[in-house]
């Protein structure tokens, strides 16, 4: 029974690696440097790991947004989310897991008259825009680290490519170890506190329950990878993110930099020790950062090689997902309980007695911020865009 | 494509050998031209043996870089610019076994007045060819130092393209002991010599295309 409700998790995990591993291994593959079958099973492998060993910190934070307490609840939030990347995907429109999860949980909080915690909202939707934005900066500065290097140390360009090789299997090891740790909570997240498992001990080590829930939707993001990344490597590779080998491994190292920092309790401990702000930690958009980074390096290159269409493209995925995963989730769930008679969950912290919980208001509040910054972004890139245009014109003209 | 062993350190041995096959080839040209426009009909002869062994050996270096290219999945951006490069490059040295075979075969009539000018072009025409070989190997480490080494390359070939100018007019202006036939002979002959160096700006148009993409 267990596992038929979590068939709709491993269904967003499978879509997840179907589509997110080739922000990972996508340049690398798409340019042939290194084949699809090794990127595949390093992949696989360390998605798995990093879910297993590094999945909960993201996940609590998840829970904390919305502790979706019965199973009925939690299949239908994360099939509504599926449904969501899944349609959206099709359509051609920009959306990412993460925002889809977050959207279908709100969703059942509504729903379930739950309060939404407006501290772990406002990390999340934080990082929205922080992710992105850490991996321009992180691709910028390491491209030009790499650029420096290779000038410095003379390097010759057959074994500087090798080099590259093995660079970029490394990174896209951390990579897939980082998408895992980070990415397993909207895969797994909703279920943690709906799926009662007993710890179980393998001799050497433990597996908690959650960690076991981790397992099992890190062999469906795998599972994604190995049956259906292919493609996506291959169009990625040379169509989205046509990149040098040494661009790509800048690329790659940045995502996984940034999803490791948001789903590192280690680093965040560490942070909070000697005294300094922690990190959230947050599921991230792997193809957000992966996104920021390529800007970064287009950032690095000059401002002309940036394609702001991609900026917005993102800002108004910010919105768009989560407001269609939340209304997915809402209605699915009314029929789910009044149709079929499962039990959805119930309110824990109901919106009129929670003491930190935010009121619709609220959220409408963070939705109007989200659509300025949207606007302000939009005439930015038109007015950028009419002074290139009037530019060319004006070359044009005096040649 | 095997990671962890090195084919790119052989690869790289054998383009090395590459380059100073085509390097010795133009050197040799040059002496070619030198030695039968002098009269050493035996030094020529031997000249011409030296650059068809080396362009055979160009040959076969060129395809099993190729071949090396493509099974270990080398360079695989940058592949298809390298191969037209090194098809560009030996290119050179066919053009100069085909110059010094054309100059056995058709015994072209060289007037005494006109030898120190056909070993001077032969001379600038080869210099343009052998500059861009340090423009070649640098791309490999230094791509920002290739830009400049090929300024000698551009140099040289307007220089060839000035002295073959003069050859020839001197030839159909102030020759007039040659015949019709001896004076288009000449022409064709120094047309040929001259092709070496247009190939070699060709190649140095490539190479500061790839040399510019790989720094940004």
């Amino acid at each position: 029974m267990i596992f038929l409700f979590i068939t709709s998790g491993l269904f967003l995990g499978w879509t997840l690696g179907a589509n997110d591993a080739a922000n990972v291994f996508g340049s690398a593959v798409g340019s042939r440097m290194i084949s699809f079958t090794r990127a595949a099973v390093i992949a696989s492998l360390f998605v798995i790991v990093g879910a297993v060993l590094q999945g909960q910190g993201a996940s609590d934070t998840l829970g904390r947004l919305g502790s979706v307490n019965a199973m009925g609840g939690s299949f239908t939030v994360a099939l509504a989310a599926a449904l969501t990347v899944y349609f959206m995907t099709r359509a051609g429109l920009p959306v990412s897991t993460t925002q889809a999860i977050v959207g279908a949980i709100i969703g059942w909080d509504f729903f379930t008259n739950n309060a939404v915690d407006g501290k772990a909202l406002t990390q999340i939707v934080s990082t929205w825009i922080t992710g992105p934005l850490l991996g321009a900066a992180f691709a910028f500065v390491l491209y030009h680290l790499v650029k420096v290097l290779r000038k410095r140390i003379r390097i010759h360009l057959l074994r500087y490519e090798t080099d590259l090789r093995i660079g970029l299997l490394v990174a896209g090891a951390f990579g897939a170890y980082s998408l895992g740790a980070n990415n397993i909570a909207n895969v797994m997240g909703v279920f943690v506190a709906s799926v009662p498992l007993e710890n179980t001990s393998f001799g050497l080590f433990t597996l908690t329950g959650s960690q076991q829930l981790f397992f099992l939707g890190g062999l469906a993001i795998a599972a994604g990878i190995i049956t259906y990344s292919k493609k996506v490597m291959q169009t990625v590779g040379r169509n989205l993110l046509e990149l040098s080998s040494e661009a790509a491994f800048v690329v790659v190292i940045s995502q996984a930099l940034v999803l490791f920092i948001f789903s590192s309790s280690a680093l965040s401990s560490l942070l909070s020790r000697i005294g300094l702000p922690t990190v959230p930690l947050v599921p991230v958009s792997s193809t957000q950062v992966v996104v920021g980074a390529v800007l970064g390096i287009g950032l690095y290159k000059g401002v002309r090689n940036i394609n702001l269409r991609l900026l917005g493209s993102i800002a108004s995925g910010w919105i768009t997902t989560p407001v269609a995963a939340g209304l997915l989730s809402f209605f699915m769930l009314f029929f789910v309980r009044n149709l079929f008679g499962i039990d959805i969950g119930h309110s824990v912290t109901p919106v009129a007695t929670a003491g930190e919980g935010v009121s619709t208001s609220l959220i409408v509040r963070y939705s109007i911020v989200i659509l300025l910054i949207i606007i302000a972004g939009y005439l930015a890139y038109m007015v950028l865009s009419e002074k290139k245009k009037t530019d060319r014109l004006n070359r044009r003209y005096y040649e | 494509m095997s990671l962890f062993t090195r084919p790119s350190k052989e690869l790289t041995v054998r383009i090395d050998e590459f380059f100073d096959t085509i390097e010795i080839g133009i050197l040799i040209f040059k002496e070619g031209v030198r030695a039968y426009a002098n009269g050493d009909h035996k030094i020529f002869q031997d000249h011409l043996n030296k650059i068809d062994e080396l362009e055979g050996k160009a040959d076969k270096l060129q395809r099993g870089i190729e071949n090396d290219m493509i099974i270990h999945s080398i360079l695989p951006q940058q592949r298809s610019e390298f191969v037209k490069l090194l098809w560009q490059l030996d290119e050179i040295i066919d053009t100069a076994k085909a110059s010094l075979n054309e100059f056995y075969i058709e015994m072209p009539r060289i007037p005494p007045a006109l030898v120190h000018d056909f070993i001077s072009l032969a001379e600038v025409s080869g210099n343009a060819a052998e500059e861009l070989m340090p423009a070649a190997r640098a791309f490999f480490r230094e791509p920002h130092l290739v830009r400049e080494k090929l300024i000698k390359v551009y140099f040289f070939e307007r220089e060839c393209d000035k002295a073959a100018f003069e050859l020839k007019k001197r030839v159909f202006h102030e020759m007039n002991d040659l015949s019709l036939a001896e004076k288009a002979h000449i022409r064709y002959i120094t047309h040929h010599i001259e092709n070496i160096s247009d190939t070699a700006q060709d190649a140095a148009d490539l190479l500061a295309s790839m040399a510019i993409r790989q720094m940004l």
